[in-house]
């Protein structure tokens, strides 16, 4: 038993059939082999699962595989333009933050953290603290209590506006 | 350039934020088969019937197994050892239940399948009826219930007692006493990756290769190896990147077993991944403690004499070591403090409830949390300043190294230091003018402290938790330099301070530094990852080879340069002689492989390679006349003070303000340091105010998710001033104690400690935590907390 679907993936059109059962992180890590995104609780709790859907950040453990139909998603694997795979070892700045400022410890939630993050600061260039904690509420880190994780985000946030002012004088 | 030291960012950074690491559940061996288990629903029952037919008839399901298959194959796991100098009572596990089962979440029947839609759906199909056991629910029951294990007189597993000095008899002469109770919530660690094996057994070589979410890859080979009846040379387990660990992914699990007698039988390789509701009921717990305490002191504070009473719920017997938890709860009373008279006892029940398994902090952190509420307590009932009754009683710089009453012997410390900086930190001396400026705002504010002492290095006596580990240094011939350590990381950054001090040891670049844990076929033996001894043990067994290819390449660097020893420097790869001289390591190495037999190996032995193992000075095996041992070498130490909010209508409380004042001795990388500072504070704070593993009467769980057990997110999360002090231990070779453990245990206490102060004008007692609104809204109206 499977439906067919057809999907964009980091930029790249796919058909292909999926049983109606499975999840879109089913799809992407057991028929795409996309193992960067990571299952942690299955029931939207953890955020290891994060992915964007058409431009939102979801948790993939709870979208259908079918309901990729149609749309597109972005993985950890996916260049940050959403048009192509990134390169290995082809970071963002917020990827480059956390690498610089230890925003994780196992590395288990990162991608779906990561992930968060820019949606954050794609919508909220200069994030408060609060503002910051409330964007990543929905991704658990066991290891870092999230404060280098928030320093990450301040980071891009400083640079990204340093960045700006250069290119605005 | 010195590199220990320095804030060097993981080695494993960019990896992870790619999303490029490979994970347990990443690995994809070809032909791989899914696993999953079939558990008791029950927390105690007899199997009435069990037919496995219909999910065997399945065609996408090629094994299931059951408890009485494995027991006629002899599948047996044997207690993993750790018992000596105790009297603990064990017993032989089946992976699955066989006639009874014992917890919910006992595996009872596992089904191998092509996908886990098939597994899961086969499970379905397992016909088991069961018929309910009277339940022992918790601790007390236990202590007056029917024996859980047949052969067992009574569901004392471990029964631990030990004193000094004679407390009756001071506590009957002392007019100033107290006496409480106090309890710690159960808790599970839960590392966000769950725990997970694939086993993939080759039939014509008759080896089995196994990837496992693992702290200890040997350890694992080992156990395993037992189990299954194989060699351990027939047996390699590989530790792929590990999602977080803290303690619960120590081996050995039933699953382990399960996967590879599936793989065995089938010939192809076998896959679990634990789902999360696996994990709450069934990985382990720990916690679940509580103590009856008499404390006798003198009007300035000063304890004269404490008696404990302890009893740990283990849950369901295991053969897992988390029930050690205990012991160290008890020999860690009263840790920091000089008390001459004292008796402490802890047993260890066992109950209906889930098995214990280790976790950060190893029965540290209710130590901790016992004896600062008994300070506190002093400290209210003498009207002495709760940091003044702690410097009255802690134990003086001047007296290290300091024999605990159960034995073990602490090897340096300046508690003082700590707990002052850490006054100083929050700003003590001005807070009444913060709490009035709040009261003004209708706001609630209390201050709080606490000190934990956190023994590391544990190296248990007759256990593959010894107190050794080991390390393999090679040069190649063009310089290049590969660490096999036998500690691994999973995620603590260990490989980055290992290059470090390895760098430091050769003189060589940090780049040049390769670090390989994890891989039971490359890496030498060691105990892996536990007790904050990847640094103590593991680098410091990677430096003494370093030292030892060291000499040999000085010795050849200074026959090349024609001079004399003791008349180069190396720096960065660079060997420094007379007259503006220079050799690069490279070329060092290059000669030493080339000219074996050359002029300038005279003497030496050949090529660049050693193995070392550290076996760590402060641990004694052997019993003094008392039967007293030492199973902990280095003993960092912690100071917290903390400003919290308490909502005196709904009992929620918010900590403002949390500050940590550690000291671990030699720190080799601060921003890894305070990075493990920080996720162990948030721990802590969880245990505190948020995280419960609950039973009802008939110990079932209420927590099968992440949504019943509410892990702190980013919003209940603060940045931890961290302050750091150096006491170095005399007994390790670099001074360095172990900074993983760190910060767990005192937030507890320190925020008890506050909300106690916060609400002082009703003189509420918290005695449980964790501190739950409910907890804290009952004490402020009369009730029990």
């Amino acid at each position: 038993m499977s439906v067919p679907i057809s999907t964009i993936v980091n930029g790249q059109s796919i058909d292909l059939a999926v049983d109606p059962r499975s999840t879109l992180v089913d799809l992407l890590r057991e028929q795409l082999g996309l193992t960067g995104t990571h299952v942690g609780c299955r029931t939207a709790s953890c955020g290891a699962c994060t992915v964007v859907l058409d431009g939102n950040t979801v948790k993939s453990c709870c979208v259908l595989a079918a309901e990729a139909d149609g749309r597109s998603v972005q993985t950890i694997e996916g260049h940050v333009d959403g048009e192509r795979r990134a390169r290995p070892g082809e970071l963002d700045d917020v990827q480059e933050a956390f690498v610089q400022v230890q925003g994780m410890q196992c590395g288990f939630c990162t991608p779906g953290m990561v992930l968060s993050v820019r949606a954050l600061l794609a919508a909220n260039p200069d994030p408060t603290d609060q503002e910051a904690k409330a964007a990543i509420a929905g991704n658990l880190c066991r290891c870092t209590g999230y404060v280098n994780i928030l320093r990450a985000i301040r980071r891009v946030a400083d640079e990204r506006a340093h960045a700006k002012e250069s290119t605005d004088v | 350039m010195k590199h220990v030291g320095r804030s060097v960012p993981g080695r494993n950074n960019v990896i992870s934020v790619a999303g490029a690491g490979t994970y347990v559940d990443d690995v994809r061996p070809a032909g791989r088969m899914i696993m999953a288990v079939l558990r008791s629903p029950h927390a105690h029952a007899r199997i009435v019937r069990l037919d496995i037919s219909a999910a065997a008839a399945l065609p996408e399901v090629s094994l299931v197994l059951d408890g009485a298959s494995l027991a006629a194959d002899g599948i047996v796991v044997r207690p993993g050892g750790a018992f000596a100098n105790f009297t603990v009572r064990q017993s032989d596990r089946v992976p699955l239940a066989v006639d009874v089962v014992r917890y919910v979440g006992e595996p009872v029947v596992a089904v191998v399948a092509v996908d886990l839609i098939a597994a899961r759906a086969a499970l379905e199909l397992v016909d088991v009826e069961y018929a309910p056991l009277p339940v022992l629910a918790d601790a007390s029951a236990a202590l007056t219930g029917q024996p859980l294990e047949q052969s067992w007189p009574d569901n004392v597993m471990v029964d631990y007692p030990f004193s000094k000095g004679d407390p009756d008899v001071v506590l009957a002469g002392s007019d100033r006493v107290r006496r409480g109770s106090l309890r710690c919530g159960r808790i599970a660690a839960s590392p966000i990756e769950p725990r997970g094996i694939v086993a993939s057994w080759d039939p014509y070589r008759e080896t089995l290769t196994c990837w496992a979410s693992t702290q200890s890859p040997h350890v694992l080979r080992t156990l395993l190896a037992a189990t299954v009846g194989l060699s351990d040379s027939a047996v390699r387990v590989i530790q792929p990147q590990v999602g977080g660990a803290f303690g619960s992914k120590l081996p050995m699990f039933p699953e382990d077993v399960l996967a590879t007698v599936a793989s065995i039988r089938l010939g192809v390789p076998v896959a679990w991944t634990e789902q999360r509701n696996e994990y709450l009921t069934a990985a382990g717990h720990s916690r679940d403690v509580g103590c009856d305490y008499a404390v006798a002191f003198r009007p300035d504070g000063r304890i004269t004499a404490l008696t404990v009473d302890l009893v740990a719920d283990l849950g369901a017997p295991t053969t897992v070591a988390g029930w050690a938890m205990c012991i160290v709860t008890a020999g860690c009373i009263p840790g920091a403090y000089q008390i001459d008279d004292v008796r402490v006892r802890m047993r260890g029940v066992v109950t209906n409830r889930g098995p214990w398994q280790a976790y950060r902090g190893f029965g540290k952190e209710v130590s901790c949390f016992v004896m600062e509420r008994i300070l506190d307590e002093v400290a209210r009932a003498t009207g002495v300043d709760r940091i003044e009754v702690r410097l009255r009683n802690f134990i003086p710089s001047s007296t290290f190294p300091y024999t605990q009453p159960c034995g073990w012997i602490t090897d340096s410390g300046d508690y003082e230091g700590t707990l002052t900086e850490a006054a100083k930190l929050i700003d003590y001396a001005d807070f009444e003018r913060r709490r009035a400026e709040a009261r003004e705002q209708g706001r609630t504010l209390g201050i709080g402290f606490a000190h934990e002492l956190t023994p590391e290095g544990s190296s248990r006596p007759d256990s593959l938790m010894g107190g050794t580990d080991s390390a393999t240094v090679r040069i190649s011939p063009r310089g290049d330099v590969t660490v096999l350590t036998g500690v691994t990381s999973p995620g603590t950054g260990n490989e980055t301070g290992i290059a470090q001090v390895v760098a430091d040891a050769l003189g060589c670049d940090l780049e040049r530094v390769r670090v390989e844990q994890g891989d039971t076929a490359s890496c030498p033996y060691g105990n892996g990852n536990y007790s904050s001894r990847s640094l103590t043990f593991g680098a410091t067994s990677a430096r003494l080879a370093a030292d030892e290819l060291r000499e040999r390449i000085e010795a050849v660097a200074v026959s090349m340069l024609g001079t004399d020893a003791g008349r180069i420097r190396i720096e960065e790869g660079t060997v420094h002689g007379p007259h503006d001289a220079t050799l690069t390591l490279d070329a060092v190495a290059a000669e030493i492989y080339r000219n074996p037999h050359g002029r300038h190996m005279t003497g030496l032995p050949p090529g660049l390679e050693a193995t070392r193992s550290y076996r760590i000075p402060n641990v004694h095996h052997q019993p003094d006349v008392d039967g007293r041992y030492n199973q902990y070498p280095t003993w960092s130490f912690a100071s917290a003070a903390c400003v919290v909010e308490v909502d005196e209508e709904t009992g929620v409380v918010r900590v403002e303000d949390f500050v940590l004042v550690h000291d671990s001795g030699e720190i080799v990388n601060p921003l890894l340091a305070e990075a493990q500072l920080h996720g162990a504070v948030l721990q802590g704070i969880g245990a505190s105010l948020y995280e419960e593993i609950s039973y009802d009467e008939d110990a079932r769980p209420f927590a099968h998710t992440l949504r019943e057990y509410t892990l702190p997110g980013a919003r209940e999360s603060l940045a931890p001033v961290i302050g750091h002090r150096s006491t170095p231990s005399p007994f390790t070779l670099d001074g360095r104690k172990g900074v993983g453990e760190s910060g767990i245990s005192a937030p507890a206490a320190a925020i008890a400690s506050a909300i106690e102060d916060a609400l002082r004008e009703h003189d509420v007692r918290l005695s449980r935590a964790p501190f739950t609104p409910a907890r804290v809204w009952a004490a402020l109206n009369g009730g029990a907390a």
